[in-house]
């Protein structure tokens, strides 16, 4: 679950800025400016800047102008991370290790520095110990030290998950689900990839249902709930296993609160519903993007030109205003 | 309407007979001189053939042509592969007749059946 990286690196200072659409590198030395990537970022549609009140979500496009201003008045605030798939070497990113440094850039270039981060899963590609072990060194660059994982399904190969466990799950329940309290917003960590049946979606299985019904039994209704897990516990796209057999159970635990937010992985894309007082979220990834649902074969890699990738890869901020139990997600890209 | 769906099933059937056999021409040489051997391509989040029929002895050999790991595993757990990288193999030999069903244990949408003669 949580790692504190041990190695004291100074913030960097926050900068009064959009980072949004600031060039961190020019790895490819491809001679496109920002005005260059900014065209692209128009034709990808790069997320929005999210206030959610009551359940009901309102975006803002990203050149909002007091995007920063309104993040900055939360009272915590935490930034995702997602599908580093540390070990990926194929076309669509051939350098994972480049885009997840600029996504601790990102963060660090934050005007808020984040509590903490969470990484929803897909750490690894392969899961071999020099992946998580790049992995962790890479985000011990961060500012903030505080990581909270969950695993995806890359995360458990071959093991049955024994290798994440031994590097993540230190005070987790059975796969490696766990919650947390911070500033009054309750978290919870679930494990969705693990004894998937044939023909079927994410699981989260008898046990874990169990212990989440109990987890969150004791709190008041007013409570706000983060639910973070690696596949979407909604249904994205079944045809493509976007989704969580027995998500639904899950959900109904968390009927009674108020306020609930669901952040996902694993489809390498940033996608957004309101159901009722859910609000669910997944984030895009640092390595690679994936088609969007039914729009290719497969959902394999997407290959892009490599001055667009940058604005299909990125990280995800989340402010919480106490007293307004508003969450605000927002998403921006790695260009 | 009946004859036309028929005769545009029969075309679909025809043209993923011809893919099969291209494709074994082109990916693995050394198998067609095996008459013991099937082969079973994974692309695009998919076996392909998704079905094959062998006789008893036949050994099956997958290979992964996507830039994703996958593996094999059957509903009851009779073989169960490691994560296939990319190009990776994985073989197995069915010496009892019966049918078999597996899938990728990573993405479970993907399913195949093996029937043993």
């Amino acid at each position: 679950m949580k790692r504190t990286n041990e190695s004291k690196v100074a913030p960097v200072a926050s900068e009064d800025h959009v980072p949004h659409d600031r060039i961190l590198h020019d790895h490819h030395h491809d001679g496109i400016d920002r005005r260059g990537f900014l065209k692209c970022m128009a034709w990808a549609g790069t997320g929005a800047f999210c206030v959610i009140k009551g359940g009901v979500l309102s975006s803002y496009s990203l050149g909002f102008p007091d995007f920063h201003k309104h993040a900055a008045q939360g009272e915590l605030s935490f930034v995702q991370i997602s599908d580093s798939h540390m070990g990926f070497d194929k076309a669509a990113n051939p350098d994972v290790v480049s885009t997840l440094k600029a996504a601790v850039d990102k963060i660090n270039a934050l005007p808020v520095q984040p509590e903490f981060i969470l990484h929803t899963g897909d750490i690894s590609h392969l899961s071999k110990p020099s992946e998580f072990d790049t992995v962790d060194q890479l985000l011990k660059a961060a500012s903030t030290k505080d990581i909270f994982f969950v695993p995806g399904e890359h995360d458990v190969l071959n093991d049955d998950g024994k290798q994440y466990l031994d590097r993540y799950g230190k005070g987790t329940q059975g796969a490696g689900w766990y919650s947390f309290d911070k500033n009054g917003v309750h978290f919870v960590g679930l494990v969705n990839v693990m004894n998937l049946k044939a023909g079927g979606l994410g699981s989260l299985g008898a046990e874990q249902l169990e212990w989440l019904e109990k987890d969150v039994k004791h709190l008041s209704k007013s409570t706000p709930i983060v639910v973070f897990a690696h596949i979407p516990l909604w249904s994205v796209y079944p045809q493509w296993g976007w989704g969580t057999d027995d998500s639904g159970q899950a959900l109904s635990y968390l009927k009674r609160f108020g306020s609930v937010t669901v952040l996902n992985g694993h489809i390498h894309q940033t996608m957004q519903k309101v159901e009722g007082n859910v609000t669910f979220h997944t984030a895009t990834s640092t390595a690679f993007p994936q088609p969007k649902p039914g729009e290719a074969a497969s959902p394999g890699p997407m290959k892009v030109p490599a001055e667009q990738l940058r604005t299909l890869l990125g990280v995800t901020d989340v402010n919480y205003v106490q007293g307004r139990h508003a969450l605000a997600v927002t998403d921006s890209d790695l260009a | 309407m009946k004859p036309r769906v028929c005769i545009f099933a029969m075309a679909v059937f025809a043209i993923v007979l011809g893919i099969g056999g291209n494709w074994k021409t082109y990916a693995a040489p050394a198998d067609a001189q095996s008459a013991a051997e099937t082969a079973i391509k994974i692309d695009n989040f998919s076996f392909t053939p998704a079905t094959v029929t062998i006789p008893a002895g036949t050994t099956v050999r997958w290979t992964n042509r996507d830039d994703i790991p996958h593996t094999i595993v059957s509903d009851d757990k009779t073989f169960k592969s490691k994560a296939l990288d990319t190009d990776d193999q994985f073989t197995y030999t069915f010496t009892k007749p019966g049918t078999y069903s597996y899938f990728c244990s990573i993405h479970p949408k993907m399913t195949g059946k093996v029937v043993v003669q």
